[in-house]
């Protein structure tokens, strides 16, 4: 067996142990990342950013063009830094450490983790930063970060973290104490802050010891599918490195996977566009309710680490900043465009490492089963099919966790007996409640005001999706070869690579993967699907192959995702030229919401969701056929319709037939012609 | 105390000068390795298995002492297996290994003719095939090189060189220039693709000194001088040139000129280009000379520099006018110890900020610092770390940690109220960063053992570990992560080349206005992994471009030769390699000079 794959239970040794206390109050010798001589204190930190000649040259020259005293430029500079600074309290620590232990005792039947690759990361750490890189799926992500390296004796990182969570009454100062430091959202502009927020990381990065955690996607995925890499904390990580100011830098890519997200109900909600509550202590402590559920395994994979020389190797030459100070220079174009490979490369190390669960197999089969209108399965059924697809989805690379099938299963119900249970049939099935919003404040809305009826179909349908999602990483590329095969017949490898090229572009944001490695990529998934006999290769084209019910799975998963961008297509074919994202989105969703409510056929709620419409008019915009602006905080779009037709062509051959409501449409155009 | 000045003392010019190297010089140095032949580190096992570890003759200070920790230290930093017989050294060469000279005996007639001194023997030519790189010295060793002279010359004097150099202009012969021997770059190696007959042309019997000028404080030389030779015959006379480079005892003029070479105490006294007045290079083409020998001139390009570090690609420097100073009344040693390199590194920036420089200011690092102690002869582990009170005092109320501190090391020349104003000075800055003098002491042995360092090597050799030195120049603001990202770099590929137990530590040894000098010691044990040479050059290759990546120069010193070629267009862009190769086409048509360095010659 792979011992990359080999997890060891930490909680296990928890609830082993006589004292928890004892344990949080061991005497700690934990690695560092970057052995400093002189290791500088946060507040030391803070001061050699003020002291920097970059910062120092920039209040000079604010002083003298805006003719304000420098020690009352170098106060707001201070103000700033106590704003972004990360801080370090032991104390709060162990504290912190004993309190979540006891909480996941609780609530969690097991924390693990690849324990080689902690080691192997821990031998690697001392001569260079080390920068840890999780996946985010929950807020959950860097506290239990913390605590395993509280765990296995890793100094706790800096942590880059939201200004959300800044304003959060004693929340702020309690993740400030465990090691976070804060970033505004990119869309502030105010240049000071971005110039001071920078050198602090540049101070970080070369005068730190601490490894430096950030989240590469920026944000939580509400969809439990990967989003596309930001580039721009990154990209101040590296500077270091292309300024030789540090030897190397290591990235360690790592995936958490939860058997339940935290947040799980929320996202649904926030999918559907029902906005998400501020972050407030008391909303904090409300979620103290989950100390009543249950939340299963979640499992660490620490990911094969990336030294940035390596991956780099010649394509760059640090020598081209040595002939002028360094902090009067700036990244090169070159530097700049090597670092989105780099950061897809992070990316697509965590995507591999995501423990998939039963209960993603679960999802996946029920999902077929409701988009097919299938009779449910009784447990026993369930569990032939589990079987059978486990099989099928290792087969194509994925680690799935699993010791008792059986057992598994029944864990499943009990850890999502809110989205799953038998019904009287003793068949599993979804949960459904009734819901009720009660009074909607439409300003606040992202989109259309869905109604309670469609709410409360529509809720325990993306749930489900939510942990469908996570399978698609391994079953996005067969469905698009299967479908353009299935709608267009026998096609040799190179038309088949035109079509594939155009969909994988097409999903680009959605199923993200590295642009670099597009024909590896491609190569791997044609070599997968006739390994899974679903497609064939005769003579030098490929047709449909043989595996029905794989085959069923690959369309049903698919599905979603084509209706939702055929309808963005179709909507913004019926808008005027220049549109707001928000009446885009309204409309779209309206379309959706009617087509499903009107059941002829099964219209998957998931297509309602904005995380894929708003995916599909990035890709648009990727692609030339939508351009952004930006004016007074709304977004619009200025519309290119003969490319639009072009691409909405291309797409709608792979549509299955949907019930529009053309009335919705005309009532569009006429909305915009009042 | 040096003799006074001897103002009237009638001295015959030209002083011909009798030098330490015999002509034959493999009767006084190694053949195949660094230095005199009774000057080693020899390695001795009793019955006992016991293990001690001296070094041999009395010429150095550590002579005839065992060295009760080296063994120890060699054994958990390196490896090194001591209880196995060393692994010795092949005899000298012999005819049977090489291909007979290829020289015509016309020229050889000529060469009679012109009466001029040469010799075709097989040790003569191997002698003079080589520098002390690590490639040369494991070749000499354990193989056979590629290519070498086919016949050595000895010209005495400008005249006889001007003869040689039209002689195989006109018959299409290769000339390499061979000072002292002691290049670290390849510079001297043969081409081994070439295929004309190559010519050693040995300077050591031009070494007069033609004249001395007490007015203006210069004096000519032949270019063949050696460093020890030269400072003995001009401290006779109460001078002095204060050029000292750790090579000194066997590197001559002409080859300091042609490398662009710098010296210990270059602050007081200044580099080689600070110190040359006026100098000759005989050319394919003629005589490259100034017609006047003034201190300075506003005439450019000023031409001394493409002589200057021309590594004798272009033609030979046969004559030097170079500055002289009167002996200094006073020498000193000194060392400060510092909590740490980064301290030791801001302390000497502060330093050369003010210009507070004594004749020569150097920082080794941890590692050196430890090794230095090893090297101490005395029992008690303890003594070696620091002396007893001194420890306690250093580590225990100072708070300075072992693993990290380091020491400085002060020579410092002049009037002694000079001295004593500078030695204030630096003392006193040095407590604001927290550092305390620790003696004279160690200041000497400091400097004493830069000279012994050199023989280390060939212990090495003997049981599977190599090592080699390189240096560079960088700015100040970047000095100290250089040596990190170096450290580190070479530390990642060593471990990709599965290289166990290695040693990288550095110094700054010198100080500029804007900037320093950082010299670094790489070794590394490798047993079964490999042709140890490739793995080097592997290692030091990641290194220079690390070096240069982290804003560091091709060499400060050490010149470019063929082992540095590959940074040179780049170092200095491509109009100037054409600018290089222009000149080299002007003066050297037929590529005579066929030596390779700087530019792989396509002429």
């Amino acid at each position: 067996m792979d011992v990359s794959r080999k997890y060891e239970n930490f909680l296990e040794f928890r609830r082993q142990e006589k004292s928890n206390f004892l344990w949080i109050s061991r005497t700690l010798r934990p690695k560092v990342a970057n052995v400093q001589e002189a290791p500088c204190s946060p507040s030391l930190h803070k001061d050699e950013v003020l002291q920097s000649p970059k910062i120092q040259e920039l209040l000079d020259k604010l002083s003298s063009v805006q003719n304000v005293p420098k020690g009352h430029l170098e106060k707001q500079v201070k103000e700033i830094l106590d704003e972004i600074g990360y801080n370090k309290s032991l104390k709060v620590i162990r504290w912190l450490g004993l309190v979540l232990t006891k909480i996941c005792l609780r609530v969690s039947s097991g924390i693990y983790i690849n324990v080689n690759k902690v080691q192997q990361v821990r031998s690697k750490m001392g001569n260079c930063p080390v920068i840890f890189v999780p996946s985010h799926r929950s807020y959950a992500d860097f506290i239990l970060m913390s605590y395993m390296c509280f765990t296995y004796e890793i100094v706790i990182p800096a942590i880059a973290a939201g200004m959300d969570f800044h304003g959060m009454w004693g929340m702020g100062t309690m993740l400030r104490d465990t090691g976070a430091f804060f970033m505004r959202r990119s869309y502030n502009d105010d240049s000071v802050y971005w110039t001071v927020f920078k050198q602090y990381i540049y101070q970080l990065v070369t005068r730190g010891d601490l490894p430096i955690e950030f989240f590469i996607e920026g944000t939580r995925s509400r969809s439990n599918k990967s989003l596309a890499p930001k580039f721009g904390l990154i990209s101040m990580i590296l500077k270091p490195y292309f300024f030789a100011q540090v030897p190397d830098i290591l990235f360690v890519p790592i995936s958490i996977s939860y058997d339940r997200v935290l947040e799980e109900n929320l996202f649904a909600y926030e999918l559907l566009g029902v906005p998400k509550p501020k972050e407030t202590t008391s909303g904090f402590f409300k979620s103290l309710k989950i100390l009543k559920e249950r939340f299963g395994s979640i499992f660490f994979h620490i990911g094969e680490p990336i030294s940035s020389k390596e991956f780099f190797g010649d394509s760059i030459d640090r020598s081209i900043h040595a002939t002028a100070s360094l902090h009067k220079q700036d990244l090169t174009d070159q530097e700049k465009s090597v670092i989105p490979p780099l950061a897809f490369e992070i990316l697509h190390r965590q995507q591999q490492g995501f423990v998939i669960t039963i209960f993603n197999l679960v999802a996946l089969v029920l999902n077929n089963t409701y988009t097919n209108k299938k009779k449910l399965p009784t447990i026993l059924e369930l569990k032939q099919q589990l079987l059978w697809l486990r099989s099928i989805i290792e087969s194509l690379g994925a680690y799935i966790h699993c010791d008792d099938l059986e057992k598994e299963i029944r864990e499943c119900l009990v850890v999502h007996r809110n989205i799953i249970h038998f019904n009287s049939n003793n068949e599993v099935s979804l949960v459904e409640t009734q819901i009720h919003q009660g009074k909607v404040n439409i300003q606040k809305l992202k989109a259309h005001q869905l109604s309670d009826q469609t709410m409360t179909y529509s809720v325990p349908f993306v749930a489900l999706q939510i942990y469908v999602n996570p399978t698609l990483f391994y079953l996005f590329d067969l469905a698009v070869l299967f479908t353009v095969i299935q709608k267009e017949g026998a096609l040799n490898k190179e038309d088949l690579w035109v079509r594939y090229h155009f969909l994988r572009s097409l999903y680009a944001m959605e199923f993200v993967f590295p642009p670099q490695k597009e024909h590896i990529t491609y190569e791997s998934a044609l070599e997968n699907a006739i390994a899974v006999n679903a497609l064939i290769l005769a003579g030098d084209t490929y047709i449909v192959g043989r595996n029905v019910e794989l085959q069923e799975i690959l369309h049903s998963s698919f599905k979603p995702f084509l209706l939702s961008y055929s309808t963005v297509f179709l909507v913004l074919q019926h808008l005027p030229l220049a549109c707001e994202q928000k009446t885009i989105l309204a409309n779209v969703q309206r379309i959706l919401e009617d087509a499903i409510n009107n059941k002829e056929s099964f219209v998957h709620p998931y297509t309602l969701n904005l995380d894929t419409l708003s995916n599909c008019i990035n890709s648009l915009c990727a692609m030339s056929v939508l351009k952004k602006a930006r004016r007074e905080n709304a977004v619009s779009f200025e519309i290119n319709k003969t490319e639009l037709d072009d691409v909405k062509t291309r797409l709608d051959l792979y549509i299955p037939t949907l019930c529009i409501n053309e009335d919705l449409l005309v009532n569009l155009q006429l909305q915009n012609k009042l | 105390m040096p003799p006074p000045p001897s103002q009237n003392s009638k001295i015959k010019e030209p002083i011909f000068v009798k030098s330490v190297i015999p002509k034959s010089r493999q009767q006084l140095l190694k053949w195949n390795g660094w230095g005199y032949t009774d000057s080693q580190f020899v390695v001795k096992v009793d019955e006992h298995k016991n293990i001690q570890v001296y070094f041999t003759g009395k010429r150095y200070p550590i002579g005839e002492v065992t060295l009760p920790h080296l063994a120890q230290w060699a054994i958990d930093k390196l490896d090194l297996d001591l209880t196995q017989p060393p692994k010795r050294s092949q005899p000298p060469p012999t005819e049977s290994q090489y291909p007979e000279s290829k020289i015509p005996e016309s020229i050889l007639l000529k060469l009679k003719n012109f009466s001029i001194s040469y010799s075709i023997d097989i040790v003569d030519r191997v002698v003079r095939a080589h520098g002390q790189t690590l490639h040369d010295i494991y070749t000499l060793r354990n193989s056979v090189f590629e290519r070498i002279p086919d016949v050595v010359v000895w010209p005495t004097g400008h005249d006889e060189v001007v003869k040689l150099v039209t002689l195989c202009n006109d018959n299409n012969i290769v000339l390499i220039p061979y000072g002292g021997g002691t290049a670290v770059s390849g510079a001297v190696e043969c081409p081994t693709s070439e295929q004309r007959p190559i010519i050693s042309l040995d300077t050591s019997q031009m070494n007069k000194i033609l004249w001395l000028d007490r007015d203006n404080l210069v004096a000519c030389c032949e270019s063949g001088i050696v460093g020890q030779d030269l400072e003995r015959e001009l401290g006779r006379m109460g001078f002095t040139t204060g050029h000292e480079p750790d090579s000194y005892e066997f590197s001559s003029l002409g080859g300091w000129v042609a490398t662009r070479a710098s010296g210990m105490k270059k602050n007081t006294y200044g580099n080689i280009e600070d110190l040359v007045v006026h100098v000759k290079m005989v050319t394919a083409n003629g005589v490259l000379e100034k017609g006047c020998q003034v201190p300075r001139l506003s005439c450019g390009p000023d031409f001394n520099h493409v002589i200057l570090g021309s590594e004798g690609s272009l033609g030979v420097v046969t004559e030097v006018v170079i500055k002289i100073r009167p002996l200094p009344q006073c020498r000193k040693y000194g060392s400060v110890v510092f909590p740490n390199f980064e301290t030791g590194v801001k302390y000497m920036r502060e330093v050369a900020k003010r210009r507070l420089q004594p004749a020569s200011i150097r920082l080794m690092d941890n590692d050196q610092f430890k090794f230095g102690m090893i090297l101490k002869p005395e029992e008690s582990y303890f003594g070696i770390i620091l002396d007893g009170i001194k420890k306690f005092y250093i580590t225990k109320i100072k708070g300075f940690d072992v693993d990290q501190m380091c020491v400085m090391t002060l020579l410092f020349e002049g009037d002694e109220t000079d001295v004593k104003l500078s030695e204030k000075k630096l003392y006193e800055l040095a407590k604001q960063f927290g550092a305390i003098p620790a003696g004279e002491t160690n200041g000497e042995r400091g400097y004493m053992l830069t000279f012994v360092i050199a023989y280390i090597r060939d212990l090495g050799l003997q049981y599977d570990v190599v090592a080699e030195s390189f240096e560079t120049s960088v700015p100040w603001d970047r000095a100290v992560t250089l040596v990190k990202n170096v450290k580190q770099v070479v530390a990642q590929e060593c471990q990709r080349l599965g290289i166990t137990h290695y040693i990288i530590n550095s110094r700054v040894t010198q100080t500029y206005d804007a900037g320093c000098v950082i010299y670094f010691y790489l070794g590394f044990n490798h047993r079964d992994l490999g042709d140890p040479v490739d793995l080097h050059n592997r290692l030091e290759t990641k290194a220079r471009d690390e070096i240069l990546a982290s804003g560091g120069s091709i060499s400060h010193h050490h010149g470019v030769g063929k082992l540095r070629r590959k940074w040179y267009p780049k170092t200095v862009s491509n109009v100037g390699l054409s600018l290089y190769l222009s000149i080299k086409r002007e003066l050297d048509p037929k590529n005579i000079f066929a030596t390779n360095n700087l530019v792989q010659s396509k002429l």
